[in-house]
């Protein structure tokens, strides 16, 4: 076995322990640890990229590359069998994206904490710490060890937002951390309720001495076992219980008599259990994307975030709510899934258009932005929800572009928020005179997010838009009116990225009298360049060369709606039989 | 006379039969007098050994629980069972004991005060309470039940007044003693009922219960209500917590320690092993409503515990109130009938003691070192004493069930019984409990948060350093490692308990 994907995740928590043994004075040493840890971590990100054979068809455990999968809690439940946890890591096209495009922020978001002053130690040791958890997440297949990662990103991220964070930090951090914890104990009871429900057939076959310990177990074996199961014939006592996202993907796997099983014919307020265990992850992941009505949490915490965490959090940890929908959500639930698909567009279509609006009606530049994230992770449940393979390739395809243009955005906020402590749109007036510059990158970051052929996201919004065009034909998912309507979100992110540039930066040279005593207007400096040129630059190859991602991620979304749409469609069938009986 | 004798030889033979299970309990009597005895030689070397002395005790006591191989269970005079569940208890209250004399000896107060009179007593003190501990664990029968628990309460009363001088000190001591006896009361007002209605007072029986069957319905819930009342009183479960707060504000902080872990988890065993009969179907159906009564007492104790704790000002008395949400939590795992539940109860326990003696020898060291009085007093602390607080935050964020700590494998543990009782019995409450007992760890961030929230974000005028104790910090972390070991290998932990219950 290769640890590769293991020295992924836990670099940065090396660097977090070197940096915690360096004296507080050595700042610079300091940083520059971090640096390293996030560089390397970039390093072997790429190395993964570029090793990840696309072509491979994704089938079951064989679609996961550089796997990793260690025994870590076992535990025996007497006479109810055994359960167990296992350290399971792996990458496959929906996770390559995202660990390519961590590695990448993570490094961005140092270079632009390198003003930071105030307890540099502490600040550098829960970044890494983030970094740590942020990546976990990406390449986790086990439930728990997911959770673990998901829980354990929100304290570094309420101290770093609490303790470097504008006036109003304390607010926006406890906020932020009420909101996600709440999430995560939806996710919480419905990880329960999925694992008292699967069992692992490989280790069921072990257990029961099918085959050997440490055998792996044939495909033949695993049906077996499968068909003993749904039979009844396996002793409660055999049963392993498994957090395991790939056998929670299978319903062969779930236990006869379980609640989340799909003949369990319980109810809860007239819906299936696994509907109701669907909303609740559902709910808890949509906190997380932010979708509206639950993105109320995210303009508090970015703009009261310094800088390098906004960029993380727009950048990264967002994605991890859409992430979560496409690992965990619609491949376990896909039944809910497809009889839920106008439920998300439709929440996706209300973000893109109600966060367009409140971007347009925003005076703080980043409140602007932070809105238009909201708006643009709607094209990302739009695209998930359409179940084809162009809305969901987009899907991932937005998160990525998301993540580089968001990180950008912010920048380009931190900085004029460094010369004036201000950024109110209205107190400016003609920057481009004076920041030549500084304007150019201003309208790469503004045109590339508002979806300007060439750049990133252009690409990524076609394809959420054919795939949410074609799902009424193609998938039998989305209403017609669903993308029509997304559409007009486009023209609306034209509208107040346009409104917002020729605002603040055309025009004759103003600004507010009473900034003016204490902002320093002047052009980037070189490390502002070191942090926003790769992004743009990013930007554009990814969206001038889109294969470059697209192939990787082709053939596992193939995979995917493939397997939600034919599961969806037979476990859908006997769910509606069972409730019109 | 041949058939007394006859009789005498065979109740001899029975107790000398069962004595053997009792070595622990000998052994802290034992100790206890050697105590008493040595407190009456003034002079200041021995007064200065008292605590090793009892610290000994208790360890001798660890130690033979831990070592011992006897396995069968054994009864002794139909009055007390060595089983598993006891002899597992019988370790943590070892532990519970010898945590509560390290913090007393971190502790000024009680050190500088007792150097002179009352130090023997103090510690004595200790280890009668932790010996009525262990029969309260090892009680099957209503009339030991209820001299455990005396025994229990007597020692608890006595120590809230350690500090006498103090107001809040006696004010809290008279309250637990008016509550303590009223309860008490109450709870044998119950146990003649059952008495009355059986013959009988070993209630873990199922023939007990099954001869209640034939009772009518109403009277075996008003008595099972009326027992409750005393058991509840112990573990500090709504409605009888009132008491909770007041003591918690009042009794020296190693004490406030000891309360809330060491009877509550033996008033949780009581409890555990009075309602194991339900397990059994007909039992259930048949007496629901004390079920139900239970039920609706953890959620209440579940939603008193975590709401007031959100209006609380005070460390101490923001623990209370999350130390009666801890008991729901505890009382949410015993009604998960048909699954296996025993094991999680006892880790949940352990993850407690662990976590909570590491919050009061925080809360300890701020309220003797630093003179924090109220959460504000926390402002900025942590930047003046990083270590110290962040051993704070681990134990806050265990206690309100984060991970990566144990405290949250106590609660995944908790749930997943609940869980796995539904798909067994589909009853309705415990979906509800479940739901209720999940989203409540929502509400206990909101208020474990606000210490790390004035440790961390706030900040403070002066930024002295602060220092402390070399010993302090050890301690500090003797009690966090054990939260990540049982995060990380939990199994270590399960395999034994397991393993002692077999």
């Amino acid at each position: 076995m290769n640890y590769t994907l293991s020295s992924l995740i836990f670099l940065p928590l090396l660097a977090a322990f070197v940096v915690l043994l360096l004296p507080t004075r050595m700042q610079r040493g300091i940083k520059a640890v971090t640096l390293g840890g996030t560089l390397l971590q970039l390093a072997v990100a790429i190395w993964v990229y570029l090793g990840f054979d696309g072509t491979k068809a994704a089938s079951g455990q064989a679609g996961y590359q550089f796997v990793e999968k260690l025994d870590w809690i076992g535990f025996s439940l007497g006479s109810l069998g055994r359960f167990q946890i296992e350290y399971f890591v792996g990458v496959d096209g929906l996770s390559i994206g995202m660990v390519l495009l961590t590695g990448i922020v993570g490094v961005i978001g140092v270079i632009s904490s390198w003003n930071i002053t105030k307890n540099v130690k502490g600040y550098c040791a829960l970044y890494l710490l983030l970094m740590t958890s942020v990546m976990g997440c990406f390449l986790a297949l086990d439930f728990f060890l997911f959770y673990l990662f998901f829980e354990f990103m929100l304290l570094p991220m309420y101290f770093l937002i609490g303790m470097w964070g504008g006036p109003k930090r304390e607010y926006a951090a406890l906020k932020f951390f009420i909101y996600t914890l709440v999430g995560s104990l939806f996710i919480l009871i419905v990880m329960i309720g999925l694992y008292t429900s699967v069992i692992d057939p490989e280790a069921t076959a072990q257990q029961m001495g099918l085959i050997g310990q440490n055998v792996p177990a044939s495909l033949d074996m695993v049906r077996q076992v499968q068909q003993m199961l749904q039979q009844g014939t396996i002793a409660e006592a055999d049963l392993v219980r498994t957090f395991s996202i790939p056998a929670m993907m299978e319903p062969a796997n779930f236990i006869p008599g379980s609640l989340l099983h799909v003949f369990s014919g319980i109810t809860l307020f007239d819906l299936p259990l696994r509907f109701v265990a669907f909303l609740l992850v559902l709910a808890g992941f949509l906190i997380k994307v932010p979708s509206v009505p639950v993105h109320t949490w995210l303009p508090d915490a970015h703009v009261e975030a310094p800088t390098p965490i906004s960029v993380l959090l727009a950048a990264i940890l967002l994605k991890v709510g859409g992430y979560g929908l496409i690992r965990i959500v619609y491949p376990v639930f896909p039944d809910a899934g497809a009889y839920f698909s106008t439920l998300v567009g439709g929440l996706g279509v209300l973000s893109i258009i109600y966060g367009a609006l409140c971007a347009l009606a925003m005076n703080d530049l980043k409140k602007l932005i932070a809105y238009s994230s909201v708006s643009h992770m709607g094209f990302v449940l739009l695209g998930v929800a359409s179940l084809t393979n162009e809305g969901v390739n987009g899907a991932i395809y937005m998160m990525f572009s998301h993540g580089l243009i968001s990180a950008m955005l912010f920048l380009v906020v931190g900085v004029i928020y460094d010369r004036a402590h201000d950024r109110m749109i209205l107190n400016f007036r003609g920057l481009a005179k004076r920041m030549p510059a500084y304007t150019a990158f201003v309208v790469v970051a503004f045109f590339a997010s508002l979806g300007l052929p060439g750049f990133s996201g252009f690409i990524a919004e076609l394809l959420v838009l054919l795939g949410s065009f074609s799902a009424p034909e193609a998938t039998g998912m989305l209403p017609r009116w669903m993308a029509i309507v997304a559409v007009i979100g486009l023209l609306l992110s034209a509208a107040y990225y346009l409104w917002a540039l020729q605002r603040m930066f055309f025009g004759k040279y103003w600004i507010f009298p009473e900034l003016r005593e204490k902002a320093i207007i002047s052009d980037l400096t070189k490390r502002e360049y070191l942090m926003l040129l790769p992004l743009a630059v990013l930007a554009f190859i990814f969206g001038i060369f889109p294969h470059l991602l697209l192939d990787k991620t082709g053939m596992t979304v193939t995979g995917f709606t493939d397997l939600v749409l034919r599961n969806g469609q037979e476990q859908l069938n006997i769910l509606q039989a069972i409730l019109n009986r | 006379m041949e058939e007394q004798a006859a009789y005498l030889t065979q109740a001899i033979d029975s107790i000398l039969a069962g004595a053997g299970s009792l070595l622990p309990e000998l052994l802290l009597a034992l100790f206890f007098l050697l105590l008493v005895t040595l407190d009456l030689f003034k002079s200041k070397t021995v007064k200065r050994l008292l605590p090793w002395v009892a610290l000994t005790g208790l360890f001798s006591v660890l130690v033979l629980s831990v070592l011992d191989r006897h396995v069968a269970e054994v009864q002794f005079l139909n009055l007390l069972r060595s089983d598993g569940i006891a002899r597992y208890a019988g370790i943590l209250f070892s532990l519970t004991g010898i945590f509560t004399i390290l913090l007393s000896l971190q502790n000024p107060k009680i050190d500088k005060r007792k150097q002179g009179e009352g130090r023997g007593e103090y510690y004595g003190l200790i280890l009668v309470l932790v010996l009525g501990l262990n029969l309260m664990a090892k009680s099957v029968n209503l009339l030991m039940v209820f001299l455990a628990i005396e025994l229990v309460s007597i020692a608890s009363y006595i120590l809230t007044l350690t500090l006498k001088e103090e107001k809040r000190a006696v004010e809290a001591g008279l309250k637990y003693v008016l509550y303590g006896t009223l309860s008490a009361g109450v709870m044998l007002y119950g146990m003649s009922f059952f008495y009355g209605l059986t013959g009988s007072l070993d209630y873990t029986l199922v023939s007990f219960w099954r001869s209640l069957l034939e009772a009518s319905p109403l009277m075996v819930t008003v008595a099972a209500i009326l027992v409750f009342a005393g058991f509840l009183f112990k573990i500090s479960a709504a409605p009888f917590h009132f008491w909770t707060p007041d003591v918690y504000q009042g009794a020296p902080m190693p004490i406030v320690a000891l309360f809330s872990t060491g009877p509550k988890m033996a008033g949780i065993i009581i409890i555990l092993r009075f309602v194991a009969a339900f397990a059994d179907p007909t039992i259930a159906n048949a007496f629901s409503d004390v079920l139900l009564f239970l039920g609706i007492a953890a959620l209440a104790t579940l939603a008193v515990g975590n709401f007031t704790a959100l209006w609380q000002r005070t460390p101490r008395r923001l623990m209370a109130f999350s130390s009666v949400s801890h008991a729901g939590f505890l009382m949410l795992a015993l009604l998960a009938f048909g699954s296996d539940y025993t094991v999680s109860v006892l880790f949940y326990m352990t993850v407690l003691v662990f976590m909570n003696f590491g919050m009061f020898l925080f809360l300890q060291m701020a309220e003797e070192n630093w003179q924090v009085r109220t959460l504000e007093d926390f402002r900025g602390m942590g930047h003046r004493i990083p270590f110290a607080c962040i051993m704070a935050l681990l134990f806050l964020l265990s206690l309100t069930g984060l991970p990566p700590l144990a405290g949250f494998m106590g609660k995944l543990l908790v749930f997943s019984n609940v869980w796995e009782a539904y798909t067994a019995n589909g009853q309705a409450m415990l979906l509800v409990l479940l739901v209720v007992g999940i989203l409540l760890t929502g509400v206990a961030l909101f208020y474990y948060i606000k210490i790390p929230y004035y440790l961390f974000l706030k900040r403070n005028q002066t930024a002295e350093n602060l220092v402390i104790s070399l010993s302090n910090k050890l301690l500090l972390v003797f009690f966090a490692g054990p939260l990540l070991v049982f995060f990380f290998k939990p199994d270590l932990l399960l395999h034994w308990i397991e393993k002692l219950l077999a």
